[in-house]
């Protein structure tokens, strides 16, 4: 799409940009103790969902309270198919776990996103927290014990997973939302969804298509974080503190921006890990996630990145995409 | 059959409860258009104010429930300007940051207190528990027939309020029509602040009558906002009429399906059940959702 | 109205028919037993006082409401009741009479996205020659959201084009813009119209109006009361009580 020298040189700042960004990634772990790499783990993990998050809530405009389904999705499916039953290794598991995703988004979505705003978030939260239930009583997931995974404690290795996981998933939207016709279709849909349907542009289609990215996504963090903890049950992978974070870290970062959720992400996650740090557990962090939420509502809801992208830019285009909720 | 008329009998009782639950709930998004996802918070906070009351004064539940009501509406009174501010801000979009902003609330309810009072279920007792009422085939624990009474003389007095009084007509009118109400001299922004206190007091009162059934713990507020949402949609958005039908509807579908599938079941089903329906029927079986 | 027989001879050369097309609103009929045939390359002026029904024609038209009566054809094929993406991709375009662009999107990417479902590899140079015929070169790489009343008007004309549309409607496409836009945008209909696409335009503007127009359809209250060139509208006593209410 490049059609003259400055915008060929934008592409070059910014391949670079990403290539040191990337390069810096990858040496850290020679830098760092075993505890603080546990930490930047996470916090690529959080930033990972966050962007997948986004993708729904920012680009296409649905604010979805029940993403964690798909972050259990993710986690059951690749633990069951770890199962000493069943013995597949890790790698493996990953494509069905994916595509699992997609098929239940791809269901659901249809359907669910010809609800209007507050339907709409009502409905993915009573879809989450029916999973949950289901998960409760189904022998396969383990019931309330929940499932143990084959330990693997290798902290390097689940570093890189998740640096890849999150690179692919951030370099995929950026290029996805910026130059192919998918983002363009999403980004019209956002803008004036009438318009775009006048443009000859299935919006209902692409709707389901960016739940179904975001589902996949959400699913992959969600079968790493699985084989990571060595441990889960419904409450830790299906319940209501996945969400509230990817929802709180997103609105934090700056919605429908592309790189407003990893700031949201690394900010919500350093004060989380500090909070603990500090108190001793994460309990004191949930009332100041809602405080967080409380005061980004009053006073900056465009997002960290607002202040740094500047405010009426953010503001306009967060108005243009909560228009559509 | 016996089996049955007793899960009848259970339904309603529970019913009662949930009606009153969510009378105030649709009041809020009536007047306020916000769907307050704090409400199992509110439900919450009341059950632990009653926990408190007995277990530092002794005070048997069915008496602080008053004193409970007037509390959480004062603080009610105190927070619903900030929502009514949120809800109307001219920047962005104001019905989904009203919406984050009471699950933030809600967060912080849980949260704080998760962090205060930790995980535990306290009991809540009272004069009743533990009583029973034997009529023929059916046994009534007396304390659900009480909170049941008790739970429809609040929501009797709701309806006593909005269609007997002056208040009430204003509230009415500004659910109808804010702006034409505002023009009739109607001052949206004190209704507003008052409704929303009436119903944080309603709904904590609901909550102690939850509480002296089922004890309370930090978690409940999720299984209560998903029950408040059910009514509410069930009913149809907004509608504080319809909530008599679909909070019976919720108590029996809930008291079936634990006592013939089972207990594990129960929210599996309410929560499946809700999902369908806003598929279906997203303004209510009645349809007279907004 | 005509029989079927002659209507299907039109419809096979013309590339839009509307026959007796309704559309109420709960108690009010919009638009009520509407019927037009275009030929190719012709501009048909729709004209009368506002809420007469003309916007709400053009949505019918191009698939953005559906129909509660009446039948459309583009193009010898019959799209009454289909989706509006699905008749847009038929080969209707219309601009809207409140802005509708893609805000957060430079001009150029507002071009590029319009022909998203169409030639993808040659829009990049579409964008260009659509860019260079409405004059708005200059401005391609702003947003938007920072283009001025008459670039916008422009922006929206340039979206329809990328699509190579074979009708296109514009809705009050000159509305309150400067004189030079207006020129520009006139130009633009008259080369169009040269390559065989039929325009629909709703204006107020009677200059523009006399203009450009091959003939007019006068509509009052959802119904069309007068067609006829410029000077036969011009004189016809319906028409003049339709928009001054003097009685005949």
């Amino acid at each position: 799409m490049a059609s003259n020298p400055g915008q060929v040189r934008g592409y070059l700042i910014r391949f670079a940009a990403v290539a040191v960004g990337l390069l810096a990634l990858a040496v850290v772990p020679a830098f760092i103790d075993p505890y603080s790499l546990r930490i930047v783990t996470g916090a690529l993990m959080w930033a990972g969902l966050a962007c997948a998050w986004n993708i729904v809530g920012g680009y296409a405009g649905y604010i979805s309270f029940g993403h964690s389904a798909f972050f259990g999705i993710g986690a059951y499916t690749t633990a069951i198919l770890m199962q000493p039953g069943i013995g597949m290794p890790f790698l493996a598991t990953l494509l069905p776990s994916v595509v699992f995703a997609m098929i239940v988004a791809a269901i659901i979505g249809g359907p669910t996103m010809r609800l209007r705003g507050a339907y709409f978030a009502i409905a993915t939260w009573a879809f989450a927290e029916m999973l949950i239930q289901l998960a409760t009583v189904l022998d396969i997931t383990g019931g309330t014990s929940g499932l143990s995974l084959p330990a693997y404690l290798n902290e390097f290795f689940f570093y890189y997973t998740m640096l890849a996981a999150a690179a692919a998933s951030f370099l995929g939207v950026w290029y996805l939302i910026e130059y192919t016709r998918f983002g363009f279709r999403l980004k019209a849909l956002r803008d004036h969804e009438p318009a775009a349907e006048a443009m000859g542009i299935r919006t209902n289609l692409v709707k389901v298509q960016a739940f179904a990215l975001s589902a996949a996504i959400t699913a992959l963090f969600g079968s790493v974080f699985a084989y990571w903890t060595t441990y889960i049950d419904p409450q830790s992978v299906l319940g209501p503190d996945i969400t509230d974070q990817m929802v709180v870290m997103v609105l934090l970062g700056g919605l429908g921006t592309i790189w407003g959720p990893a700031l949201g992400a690394v900010v919500l996650w350093m004060t989380n890990r500090y909070i603990w740090s500090t108190f001793g557990d994460t309990v004191v962090y949930l009332p100041i996630l809602g405080l967080i939420i409380a005061m980004v509502v009053l006073f900056l809801p465009n997002g960290l990145i607002s202040l740094i992208v500047g405010r009426r830019r953010g503001r306009e285009l967060i108005s243009r995409i909560l228009r559509k909720f | 059959m016996d089996l049955f008329l007793q899960t009848i009998v259970n339904g309603v009782l529970i019913g009662g409860i949930l009606i009153c639950l969510t009378i105030g709930f649709q009041l809020t998004f009536g007047v306020l258009h916000v769907i307050d996802f704090a409400v199992g918070g509110w439900v919450m906070l009341g059950g632990y104010a009653a926990y408190w009351l007995v277990a530092l004064a002794g005070i048997d539940p069915f008496i602080s429930i008053f004193f409970v009501f007037v509390l959480f509406a004062l603080i009610g009174r105190a927070v619903g300007p900030l929502i009514y501010h949120v809800r109307t801000s001219r920047y962005a979009r104001p019905d989904l940051m009203a919406l984050a902003f009471t699950f933030g609330l809600f967060l912080l309810m849980r949260g704080g207190a998760l962090w205060l009072w930790s995980y535990n279920s306290r009991n809540v007792e009272s004069i009743f528990s533990g009583e029973f009422l034997t009529l023929g085939p059916v046994t009534i624990p007396l304390l659900r027939l009480s909170a049941f009474l008790m739970a429809i003389v609040i929501s009797l007095g709701v309806f006593l309020l909005l269609y007997r009084t002056r208040f009430g007509m204003a509230v009415r009118a500004v659910a109808q029509n804010r702006d034409h109400a505002g023009l009739m001299g109607v001052n949206v922004k004190r209704v507003s602040a008052y409704v929303y206190g009436l119903y944080t007091g309603i709904t904590a009162s609901a909550g102690v009558l939850i509480a002296t059934i089922y004890s309370v713990n930090p978690s409940v507020g999720v299984r209560y906002t998903l029950f408040a949402f059910f009514v509410a949609v069930l009913a149809g958005l907004g509608s504080v009429g319809g909530v008599l039908i679909a909070g019976l509807a919720l108590g029996l579908m809930e008291s079936v399906v634990s006592t013939y599938i089972g207990t594990r079941y129960s929210l599996l089903v309410v929560f499946g059940v809700l999902f369908l329906v806003l598929l279906v029927a997203p303004k209510g079986v009645l349809g007279r959702g907004i | 109205m005509s029989s079927p027989a002659i209507k299907t001879s039109a419809t096979d050369k013309s590339p839009l028919v509307l026959e007796s097309v309704v559309k109420r609103f709960g108690g009010v009929t919009a638009v009520n037993g509407v019927s037009l045939v275009a030929a190719p390359g012709e501009v048909v002026g729709v004209i009368g006082p506002n809420g007469s029904g003309k916007s709400t024609l053009f949505s019918l038209a191009a698939g953005g409401q559906p129909a509660d009566e009446g039948r459309i054809w583009l193009d010898g094929v019959d799209v009454t009741g289909q989706p509006t993406w699905r008749i847009a991709r038929s080969g209707i375009g219309r601009t809207f009479q409140i802005p509708s662009l893609f805000d957060n999107m430079s001009v150029r990417e507002n071009l590029l996205a319009a022909a998203v479902e169409g030639d993808w590899k040659g829009a990049p140079g579409r964008a260009k020659e659509v860019a260079e015929m409405l004059q708005i070169t200059p401005v391609i790489n702003n947003l938007a959201s920072e283009l001025s009343g008459g670039q916008q008007k422009l922006l929206e004309f340039g979206r329809v084009c990328m699509r190579d549309p074979k009708v296109i409607l514009l809705d009050e496409v000159t509305a309150g813009v400067h004189p030079n836009i207006r020129r520009i945008i006139l130009e633009a209909i008259r080369r169009l119209r040269e390559t065989g696409i039929t325009f629909l335009i709703i204006e107020h503007d009677m200059e523009m109006v006399s203009e450009i127009c091959d003939r007019l359809i006068v509509m009052n209250m959802g119904e069309v009361v007068a067609e006829g060139t410029f000077e036969e509208i011009a004189s016809n006593a319906e028409v003049q009580q339709a928009y001054l209410g003097r009685q005949p």
